[in-house]
């Protein structure tokens, strides 16, 4: 009698255990967004070179199994080597120098219907007064849930 | 001197008692000869008489007569010994020291029989954790040691830092206490271990459980309690010197305590001083998101460290009245991944690869001081305890000036500097109240205040104080059953400091203006928090078995970070955003702990079940700020269940097995992550160890070989923005012997350890570094030595 308690207490363990363990259907959404610009309009593509005073569009293809949210464009310098991209391509890179008035470009959108596939565009014009040299692109998107893709581009600002 | 005299003065008086009697009294004490700690319940024989041993080891034969008498002693765990004496009026005290029984060895021991007794007794669920285990499992870091216990398991920020995790909880949801004062460390980052000194260390508690009642704020998923290290024998000297040499990361170690002890005044020091280069990983490339890092001959750049601790603490022991004051100091340097730390990638043009014993950037200073002291004296039914503590905790954060948005590139590599003072005063006074009851009243009090510096901004200046006020009761109903009920109440405020960047950014204005502003991070805040925590338990012995029940309710106050943060993590690179709405953690748990024990076999079953009304995370949002992913400190309800199973047999003599296994389910039933498990939440996981005993071959005595075998379940519950991670199989081995070298010397102990012995490439969900796809630790042989004397 006594063993058949203690398998009793054991056994309720493993049932509260296991019975609790079991899903009660709530969708997870367990995948990230994707993040592209190896597409035809896909810009800029590694190494590309922007002339001071143009205007560009930049684009990038983002994609989700549920809902895409925000997404953001990075422009900052790269004068000082400190990171490099990641499209598997080495741009030659400048002589490192001092950032005197570099373009520093930060935009953030957040989209306001629930996309699974959408093109992220952005409008810059390169100022004329900003230093020219080696620059890094990075663009980054959310999904609903806090997903969040990223992809990276070395590119060049010249006269 | 005067203690000389008063002993001599002594000495006189009782040997003329006793000679006035013409019979005589012998007296003496019992050590172990290997740890010089006195041996409780050793039974004395000499002729007719016999008698036990006190906790002090001491024992005493009465009305002897003067003749020649053989004394046996003898203990269960010890090689028993006689001894030839003759009584007379002249006699010594009698000093016997025994030597370990061979069989009596165990991973997992408890201190004593009585010691064992009061453990099965206590309704709270406590693992006790001996210097033994601590000696034969010592792995870099004294949580890496600690995982080695089901329940228990560690964030590993590299090879030479951790932070604790007790089922799935960690950072400040586990209290560590070292002499009955709250640690503070570890909680400046995730990057940031603990700052403890493992070799001055015998002895730990670890709670599994909502622990408030005692432990305040923090303990909400656990404490571990280092206990005041045993005051040395009297009239005694002694020390070790522990050396540690590891193949991995070319760790050299060496460690020096020693203790002494006059008839009340007792001092102990120790300096240990460690140095480290980059550990090994059993792969020649990292791949993270689209980037591949190379690594130089296995190296992970740049994760070198070094590190100098020592300690002086001096006590005295008199009739009724104990105390020890202490003080430490813990001072390292570790080196973090260079190419990401954290989740940035970086280029540089340091050459790491230059060596793997120096510290380059991104790389932390960190150094605290504590001052403890610990007295406890006893009036009447009334046993007092004071613990009064003083600690300083500096840490400075270094990385390479980059410029980021609108900060322009910084003039020097100081990114964060933080200063802590924190005080402590803790008084108990436990008592009998009635028969069965044994009453605990407690005052616990604490005042923080944290200063910042550097060019990066992630916590504010600050200052917190708490008080706390709880009683329980202890009831022994008889004396297989006990219960224990209490209530605990506590006020805290935290006081903020504003905090304004020290660059200027562009704001463009609704008017098409443009201005240029030095936002303000950190306000100027005032918060108060009330929190009311509460314990029942049962615990009742039959037979064999043990069963225990606790139901509890412990919280946690937010911490600085988690109300005030609001700027860029570098390291993390992300925004970090603190929320001054949060309110304290509250769980509610229910925890049952079953044991068997029979001479041959043991087993052990604790389930738990534990709901958070509102658990504090930091929530990755879906917006940005500043192109940066803002992550939110977030509240929601959290359910979690699982449990630990351990089971241990002597199969043939020699050969002890131990098998044990931990399990874990977290859920967030509300806000943003519903469904989600929570950060951080370790896999399904078993261990399995084969211990075998040898016989005595040459000068090595005792020699034990220890396999162990650990499976990991993949850990496929996982929130934003974590990874799926594979499970693993891993194989480590130790040899364990003592060297008797020389003869009348106490013997060397060694170790030689072989972790991940066929150089698996895996990865550990918990470890800091499993964000940027870092694998563990490759093999690593390391041996050490314990040189007493």
């Amino acid at each position: 009698m006594k063993l058949k308690i203690k398998y009793f207490v054991l056994l309720l363990c493993a049932i509260s255990i296991l019975s609790c363990s079991s899903d009660d259907g709530i969708e997870k959404d367990e995948e990230k967004p994707t993040i592209t610009i190896n597409y035809e309009d896909g810009f800029p593509q590694a190494c590309t070179e922007l002339v001071k005073g143009e205007t560009y569009t930049f684009k990038a293809l983002v994609t989700d199994n549920q809902a895409l949210a925000s997404y953001s464009l990075d422009v900052h310098h790269n004068f000082d080597h400190h990171t490099h991209d990641d499209q598997g391509e080495e741009c030659e890179l400048e002589e490192k120098k001092e950032a005197v008035n570099p373009l520093i470009y930060m935009e953030n959108v957040s989209l306001e219907e629930a996309y699974t596939t959408y093109e992220i565009t952005f409008t810059v014009e390169i100022p004329t007064d900003i230093d020219a040299g080696d620059y890094h692109c990075s663009y980054s998107v959310t999904d609903e849930t806090g997903w969040q893709a990223r992809t990276s581009i070395d590119i060049k600002i010249i006269e | 001197m005067l203690h000389k005299v008063l002993g001599v003065l002594l000495f006189f008086s009782f040997t003329t008692l006793a000679f006035s009697q013409n019979s005589f009294t012998v007296k003496g004490v019992v050590y172990n000869a290997a740890t010089l700690q006195p041996i409780e319940n050793a039974l004395i024989t000499m002729g007719n008489s016999s008698t036990n041993t006190s906790i002090s080891g001491t024992f005493s034969i009465k009305e002897v007569e003067s003749m020649r008498y053989t004394l046996s002693i003898s203990h269960q765990k010890y090689t028993s010994k006689t001894v030839t004496l003759k009584v007379s009026f002249k006699m010594n005290l009698i000093e016997v020291y025994l030597e370990e029984k061979t069989t009596a060895l165990e991973e997992v021991k408890v201190t004593g029989k009585s010691k064992q007794r009061e453990l099965q007794e206590s309704a709270v669920v406590v693992q006790d954790i001996s210097q033994e285990f601590l000696e034969n499992n010592r792995e870099n870091t004294l949580m890496q040691t600690l995982s080695k216990i089901p329940g228990v398991s560690t964030i590993n920020i590299g090879s030479g830092q951790s932070k604790p995790v007790i089922r799935g909880l960690g950072f400040n949801r586990v209290a560590v206490v070292q002499n009955g004062i709250k640690h503070e460390a570890q909680q400046w980052g995730n990057d940031h271990g603990l700052e403890i000194d493992q070799y001055n260390i015998e002895h730990i508690q670890i709670i599994k459980g909502p622990a408030s009642l005692v432990y305040g704020s923090d303990a909400i998923a656990g404490v571990v309690d280092i206990q005041p290290n045993k005051i040395p024998a009297p009239h005694s000297f002694g020390g070790e010197v522990n050396l540690l040499a590891e193949t991995n990361n070319d760790l050299l170690g060496v460690s020096a305590g020693v203790k002494a002890r006059k008839e009340n005044w007792f001092y102990r020091s120790r300096l240990t001083y460690r140095d480290y280069a980059d550990y090994k990983v059993p792969t020649d490339k990292i791949n993270y998101e689209n980037y591949i890092f190379h690594l130089h001959d296995n190296n992970l750049r740049n994760t070198a460290g070094r590190e100098a601790d020592a300690s002086f603490s001096v006590g005295y022991l008199g009739d009724g009245i104990k105390s020890e004051t202490t003080f430490s100091n813990v001072n390292a340097k570790n080196g973090f991944f260079a190419n990401a730390h954290g989740l940035e990638v970086r280029t540089s043009d340091i050459d790491y690869d230059s060596s793997n014993r120096d510290i380059d950037l991104p790389f932390h200073k960190v150094n605290h001081f504590k001052i403890t002291n610990n007295t406890s004296f006893s009036i009447k039914d009334h046993d007092f305890y004071v613990d009064a503590g003083y600690q300083y905790n500096v840490r400075e954060e270094h990385s390479e000036p980059v410029p980021h948005g609108y900060m322009p590139t910084p003039s020097d590599s100081q990114e964060r500097v933080f200063n802590k003072n924190t005080y402590t005063l803790n008084v108990k006074d436990s008592f009998k109240s009635i028969s069965q009851h044994t009453m605990v009243m407690g005052l616990n009090l604490e005042y923080q205040n944290n200063n910042i510096g550097g060019w990066g901004f992630l916590i504010p200046e600050y200052n917190r104080f708490t008080v706390g006020a709880f009683a329980f009761d202890e009831i022994e109903i008889n004396s297989n059953l006990h219960f224990l009920a209490g209530l605990r109440y506590d006020y805290g405020f935290v006081d903020t400091k504003a905090y304004f960047d020290w660059y200027p950014s562009t704001i463009n204005n609704e008017d098409g203006s443009t201005s240029y502003v030095h936002l303000q991070r950190a306000q100027d805040k005032e918060l108060n928090f009330g929190n009311i925590s509460a314990s029942a338990g049962v615990s009742y012995i039959h037979n064999n078995s043990t069963f225990k029940l606790n139901i509890g309710k412990s919280f946690r106050m937010p911490l600085a970070n988690e109300l005030a943060s609001d700027g860029v993590n570098y390291h993390m690179y992300r925004y970090e955003r603190g929320n001054l709405n949060l309110d304290p953690e509250e769980s509610y748990q229910i925890d049952l702990d079953i044991a068997h024990t029979t001479k041959s076999f043991s087993v052990g079953l604790s389930p738990f079940v534990n709901f958070f009304e509102n658990f504090i995370y930091l929530n990755p949002t879906s917006n940005y700020y500043e192109t940066l992913q803002i992550y939110e400190y977030t509240q929601s309800e959290v359910f979690r269940v699982g449990g630990e199973l351990r089971a241990q047999t002597t199969v043939l003599e020699n050969l002890q097995l131990n098998a044990s296994a931990e399990y874990v389910y977290s859920r967030q039933n509300s806000g943003p992550k519903k469904g989600f498990t929570i950060p951080f939440s370790p896999p399904l996981s078993g261990l399995f160890s084969a211990n075998y005993q040898f016989k005595n071959i040459l000068f090595f005595k005792q020699p034990k070989l220890i396999a162990e075998y650990k499976i990991a379940a993949a850990q496929e519950e996982i929130v934003p923005p974590e990874e799926v991670t594979e499970g693993y199989q891993l194989l480590n081995m130790s040899l364990v012997t003592e060297l008797a070298l020389f003869k009348n010397n106490l013997p060397v102990k060694m170790r030689i350890k072989l972790n991940n012995v066929a150089n698996t490439k895996y990865y550990d969900h918990t470890s800091f570094y499993r964000l940027i796809d870092v694998p563990e630790a490759g093999r690593n042989l390391s041996v050490s030595l314990t040189l007493p004397f």
